[in-house]
């Protein structure tokens, strides 16, 4: 394109993205078309990643494609591998494109569109992006190192420990609150439940077939999964409807959590190839399939916003999760904006396919991209839903009422107006008994993408199916983190075992893996069913606890970035990675410190035991609640101990990490890089 | 037109690329290339050990 073109262009993206954020900052009052969120975004993601990100590669870390990559230079057709760019592109967001780009946003609407939305494109592009981005980078010219131990090289071992310590914290946490979403979008639905209990068989006859009847036909099996899957949605409304099978599908929150539970631990402890490997399989190809769905589907039928820019709770009283737009907006969407997880991904796998150096820019910096617009989507397909209707779907009872009239007069009496019989409809539309009470997301998001996908075709009739179809594919991948997570909990935890006992890091020693597995299985569990019992909910607490520690996980990563640019003698660059750390830094040390300190007893953990301890000790808790109470007091303390855990771990690499870059840029020490050095690429253009 | 349709199966080719690397039949037909071997379901079986023991001691996104 000649010069003038290409400014031209630009020019005009800039203008476009300009007026869309106008469009979505400044409208109020009416509804707004979900277009003006998808052209701002798309703009905003556009510039970002031809300026930005081309600033970060060119000055920064001055990527070169001469410099051998370590998929080159230990190529071992196993990990280490030179992978064409788009294949390692579609890789590397398969692999961070999880639930939490999905469910995040979907709550934090209760803010209305507009906090969100923005956090989302301003987020990715200055924080996000840039932190998978510069790891992705640090570990390409590190051999393709883990963040620990890039961590312990580059900071000390203090930071590497405390980075293992802190991921097997977080992954914890984070296991029990997907698991939380899946209880809650299953409860009392034996459509769901039937259709995701059939995965698990079907992903066994995918194993056996791959293993036994046609090796390696991995795409052959996964088609043969995939239709059988949709089969099950289809036998799964028939067993919702037969009185004889409804029943033993139709599971209280507390059974559910117990099978969950359950299944987690077999599928930690089985053979990979037997359920793990092909459940896989599935989710990745249903992931990528409906994303791009969702995406054709939102250009198709270009739906109006319902939610408003604002919601009344910005003030902190949401009924979702309690707390103010600042910070808790910031710590719910974290996914799609800034996690700390894809630092893990991109010091993983990804590191060892890149071919050539340049190739980190559209894979680091552009996947997240990528799934910053999935986030995006998320919004829109939850703020389509009449705000009545999305309030009365994850109100827990404990706020809204017991009843559905009790719910629907609070809910209207916000200005939300919903009322029982259109909630009633709306279920036997989608083949559910109720959807009042339905917290965690997850059912409100597949609401929603069930209104678009219906409205390209085939309408209320079929409203139904896509609903499920919906809740299958947020279950089904959210199970393959329950049991990957699980696993590689059980990995974490023998290997700082191995410390005590060599015998009990073995990986292969049957009693240390089954002890493993079931502790790693109890420590998320116990979380789980404490978010099942919780009267609000779960999410209420369960949620910000995940989102403060992904952030505060972002940080750490941030700060090895940091570090690293300084070795690299950048330090006049820092701020492109110390601003979002400074952001993270201010966002989480204050949720963490309203999480466990804040005077109200929804945002608070100590005061809302403190409540119920009173409550208690005044003998106003009826016999009958009285082992409840004193467990939800126990369970607000470990909450408080948890995040506090957090909040030491993180500041003892933040603290050390400023140590270093105080020293180094004083001069009073010399900031030794630890890089693998220079090799002249020799790969050809045709072998990438 | 004709550069459309290059381009339209330069894309269904780097799509079906995806799927197979998603999918490990890519690594597979590197392993078997590695270590000079022909399909057979003991070759599979042990690229399976190999492959999945390694992929599943990385975390997944959340």
């Amino acid at each position: 394109m000649p010069k003038i073109l290409g400014h031209i262009f630009w020019a005009a993206m800039a203008v476009l993205g300009a007026y869309g954020l106008g469009a979505i900052a400044l409208n109020r009052g009416e509804p707004i078309n979900s277009m003006w969120l998808v052209t701002a975004s798309a703009c905003v993601y556009l510039i970002g990643f031809r300026f930005y990100a081309k600033f970060i590669a060119t000055k920064v870390m001055a990527l070169d494609d001469t410099r051998a990559t370590p998929s080159e230079r230990l190529r071992d057709g196993h990990d280490f591998e030179p992978t064409n760019k788009w294949i390692v592109f579609g890789h590397h967001f398969a692999a961070i494109a999880g639930p939490g780009p999905l469910v995040g946003p979907t709550l934090a609407a209760q803010f209305g569109y507009l906090p969100g939305t923005l956090w989302i494109i301003v987020g990715a592009v200055l924080g996000g992006c840039v932190q998978d981005f510069v790891i992705l980078f640090c570990s390409i010219r590190r051999n393709g190192k883990s963040l620990g131990q890039m961590a312990r090289e580059e900071i000390g071992k203090v930071g590497g420990f405390t980075a293992l310590i802190t991921v097997l914290l977080i992954m914890i946490i984070l296991l029990a609150v997907v698991a939380l979403v899946v209880v809650n979008a299953l409860k009392g639905s034996p459509w769901g439940t039937f259709t995701i209990a059939a995965t698990m068989p079907i992903a066994v006859f995918m194993g056996i077939y791959l293993r036994f009847l046609r090796p390696g036909k991995v795409l052959e099996v996964s088609v043969l999964g995939f239709l059988l899957v949709m089969g099950s949605i289809f036998a799964g409304e028939w067993v919702a409807h037969s009185a004889g099978w409804a029943p033993w599908f139709t599971l209280s929150g507390m059974a559910l959590a117990i099978c969950v539970i359950v299944y987690g631990f077999f599928a930690s402890a089985l053979p990979v190839w037997l359920l793990l490997a092909p459940r896989d399989y599935l989710s990745t190809f249903v992931k990528l399939g409906v994303v791009l769905m969702l995406g054709v589907g939102i250009l198709f039928v270009r739906p109006e916003l319902q939610m408003p820019a604002f919601t009344r709770f910005v003030d902190g009283t949401g009924p979702i999760f309690a707390g103010k737009v600042f910070p808790f907006c910031f710590i719910t969407i974290a996914c799609g904006a800034i996690s700390g997880f894809h630092s893990l991904i991109s010091s993983g796998t990804t590191p060892k396919m890149i071919a050539k150096e340049w190739h980190a820019w559209p894979v680091g910096y552009g996947s997240m991209l990528l799934e910053s617009f999935v986030a995006i989507m998320a919004m829109i397909a939850a703020c389509v839903l009449e705000p009545g209707v999305f309030f009365a779907v994850n109100s827990p009872a404990g706020i809204v009422g017991a009843t559905p009239d009790l719910a629907v007069a609070t809910i209207s009496g916000w200005g939300f107006p919903v009322g029982a019989a259109t909630m009633a409809s709306l279920a036997q539309d989608v083949g559910e008994q109720s959807l009042f009470y339905r917290t965690g997301g997850a059912p409100s998001l597949a609401l929603g993408m069930a209104h678009i996908f219906a409205q390209s075709g085939g309408g209320r009739a079929i409203l139904g199916f896509w609903y499920h179809f919906a809740i299958m594919f947020e279950a089904l991948f959210i199970l393959t983190i329950i049991d990957a997570g699980t696993r590689v909990g059980r990995f974490m935890l023998q290997d700082l075992l191995g410390n005590l006992h060599p015998k009990l890091g073995q990986t292969g020693w049957m009693p240390g893996v089954i002890g493993a597995s079931a502790a790693v299985v109890l420590a998320w569990g116990y979380f789980l069913i404490q978010g099942v019992l919780d009267p609000l909910g779960g999410i209420n607490s369960l949620w910000p606890l995940f989102g403060i520690a992904n952030q505060l996980l972002a940080a750490i990563a941030l700060c090895v970035a940091t570090t690293i640019l300084i070795k690299m003698h950048r330090a006049r660059y820092m701020w492109i990675t110390c601003t979002p750390l400074a952001w993270l830094v201010v966002v989480c040390y204050t949720a963490a410190w309203q999480k466990i300190f804040s005077d109200l007893p929804r945002v608070g953990f100590l005061s809302l035991a403190a409540q119920l301890q009173s409550a208690l000790d005044a003998g106003k808790v009826p016999a009958a609640e009285m082992a409840a109470t004193q467990a939800q007091i126990f369970n607000n303390r470990l909450d408080a101990a948890v995040c506090a855990i957090f909040l030491v771990l993180v500041t003892t690499i933040l603290l050390d990490s400023v140590r270093l870059w105080y020293r180094i840029l004083g001069g009073a020490e010399e900031g030794k890089l630890v890089e693998s050095p220079y090799v002249l690429s020799q790969l050809r253009p045709e072998e990438v | 037109m004709r550069a459309l349709q290059q381009m339209g199966r330069q894309i269904g080719r780097t799509v079906m690329a995806l799927l197979r690397e998603l999918g490990d039949e890519n690594a597979y037909a590197r392993h078997l290339k590695i270590h000079g071997q022909k399909h057979s379901a003991a070759a599979w079986r042990h690229f399976q050990e190999e492959r999945l023991g390694r992929k599943y001691k990385n975390a997944k996104c959340c």
